[in-house]
């Protein structure tokens, strides 16, 4: 399948033409379906990583993965946009299917994937670049014709850095501070219009402060695009989330999830005892 | 303990580990204070109405006095609950156990004032000639109180169905008010002399209903901390 194809492919949204479902996709809300997860597991090697995960996310919601580590929260996460694949003893089993296509598909081009599904790191990791041309860097390999420095700025705005860069656009984007490196990162990340924003722990490595301007900043991102982080850190999942899904593993140690639902009703009154005793910080 | 554990000294998944002992040993103090705010309430409602039958006007004064402390414990443990609220961040059923804490200490503050009120009725009847109390105010004042340690022990067991229990049975309460009022309306026809201390004992019994209804709300209070949902069990 080209990209053309791909795209094409999109446009006839949502494409269920799956067969009988095993297990009922737990779900929140009403909006359009983004990913639907179909008993995914996953592997490394002989390795069970992730246990038939099925669930569904939703266009322009904030969905956060939490879990004890070893969980495989990384896993799936790297599931949506095919990162499991650069592993070269990576494989998985069941369906991701991304607004009904299904992304692990023969045909289906990586890289077209991990344009329209975008992703933040941990650790900020610009380019040793200017910021300029960090911002720039995907749009000119995606062969982007149109105004690119419109295009830098618009991304820049939208990631709320803009104002703190736009004298020094020129400067290397590794001088900027950890907090704005990961807004250029964000920056970047926007600039080849993705659809959706993968963020694996984008905060581990940021002061309270910048902390808290990268959730406002998920806050105003949600608008446009569909958000899913994979947090250790608890109070964040509460503060910034709208939709929490809760992974554990059993004694295989391979993760399995326990429970989604709105964030609201997950830290007021979960449903399982599992998720009550972790988010609570007690296990029995 | 697998191999991560051993090197971590965290178990994950499937331990008994208490990660926050911290945490809970400082919620069980909260709770151990609401228990002794219940137990300092009890014994008000039941020296105020011994007060009032008796005449005892130096007895109500303790139970008047007596109020102070009810006061500062409920205030100091809204400062505990507030200050872990703020500093521990609890979610789920920590966060609603405290709430559930915190409003039950606001109620039974509230219990001892009527305590208090009926201390001073207590004060005004002996001041009148004297006059037998209904004897429903007795049985109301009893019912109160055995209503108020079943509700502190579904507080502690945690457990619904005491709480609906101590909510259903505030029906009898209502009823004995009922028939203070109508005792009351009587002995001032039959007695217009009389109508102050048929005032006072009426006031009285209203005390005790509405002391029932707080009881109540500490019922409703175990329900939410329990099942996360708010319901009026004494509509």
């Amino acid at each position: 399948m080209t990209m053309t194809d791909l795209r094409q492919a999109l446009e006839v949204r949502p494409r269920m033409t799956i067969e009988a479902r095993e297990a009922e996709p737990i779900a929140v809300g009403d909006a359009q379906i983004v990913f639907d997860v179909q008993a995914f597991s996953a592997y490394y090697g002989a390795f069970r990583a992730l246990k038939e995960i099925t669930f569904q996310i939703r266009e322009h919601q904030i969905t956060a993965i939490i879990g004890p580590s070893g969980c495989g929260k990384s896993t799936l996460l790297r599931g949506f946009n095919r990162m499991n694949d650069l592993v070269q003893s990576a494989r998985s089993e069941g369906q991701v299917l991304y607004h009904g296509v299904d992304l692990y598909a023969p045909e289906v081009d990586p890289v077209e994937v991990r344009r329209r599904i975008g992703m933040v790191f941990q650790k900020p990791n610009p380019f040793p670049k200017s910021i300029y041309d960090n911002v720039a860097f995907g749009p000119r390999v995606a062969g982007f014709k149109g105004d690119m420095d419109e295009r830098v700025e618009q991304s820049l705005r939208r990631a709320a850095l803009w104002d703190e860069v736009k004298d020094k656009l020129a400067t290397p984007g590794t001088a900027l501070s950890g907090g704005q490196q990961q807004r250029l990162c964000i920056a970047r990340a926007i600039a080849v219009e993705p659809d959706v924003i993968l963020m694996d722990e984008p905060c581990s490595a940021l002061d309270p402060v910048a902390t808290l301007r990268i959730e406002e900043l998920m806050h105003e991102l949600k608008q446009n695009y569909t958000i899913v982080i994979v947090t250790h850190n608890m109070q964040q999942a509460a503060r910034a989330s709208d939709v929490t899904a809760f992974l554990t593993m059993g004694d295989d140690r391979a993760g399995y999830l326990v429970e989604l639902d709105t964030t609201d009703k997950i830290f007021t009154r979960p449903e399982h005892r599992l998720t009550e005793d972790y988010i609570t910080g007690r296990f029995g | 303990m697998d191999e991560l554990s051993a090197q971590t000294g965290v178990t994950v998944g499937h331990g008994h580990d208490r990660l926050r002992p911290t945490f809970e040993q400082a919620l069980a103090d909260v709770k151990d204070n609401v228990l002794r705010l219940g137990a300092l309430v009890e014994r008000g409602v039941e020296r105020a109405a011994r007060a009032l039958v008796e005449r005892d006007v130096e007895l109500a004064d303790q139970v008047r006095w007596e109020d102070a402390e009810v006061n500062e414990l409920q205030r100091s443990i809204n400062q505990e609950i507030t200050s872990l609220i703020a500093r521990q961040g609890p979610v789920a059923r920590d966060v609603r156990e405290l709430l559930a804490l915190y409003h039950a200490a606001a109620e039974l503050e509230r219990m001892g004032d009527y305590a208090t009120s009926i201390a001073k009725l207590a004060q005004q009847l002996a001041s009148e000639p004297e006059q037998p109390i209904f004897r429903q105010i007795p049985e109301m004042e009893k019912l109160c109180r055995s209503q108020l340690r079943a509700a502190m022990r579904a507080l502690v067991d945690v457990s619904e169905q005491q709480a609906r229990d101590v909510c259903a049975g505030d029906d009898e309460l209502d009823a004995l008010y009922k028939s203070v009022y109508e005792a009351s309306i009587a002995l001032m026809e039959s007695h217009p002399d009389r109508a102050r201390q048929a005032t006072h004992m009426l006031f009285a019994a209203h005390h005790l209903e509405r002391l029932g209804d707080r009881v109540t709300n500490i019922g409703e209070d175990v329900v939410f901390l329990v099942t996360g949902q708010i319901e009026d069990l004494n509509p």
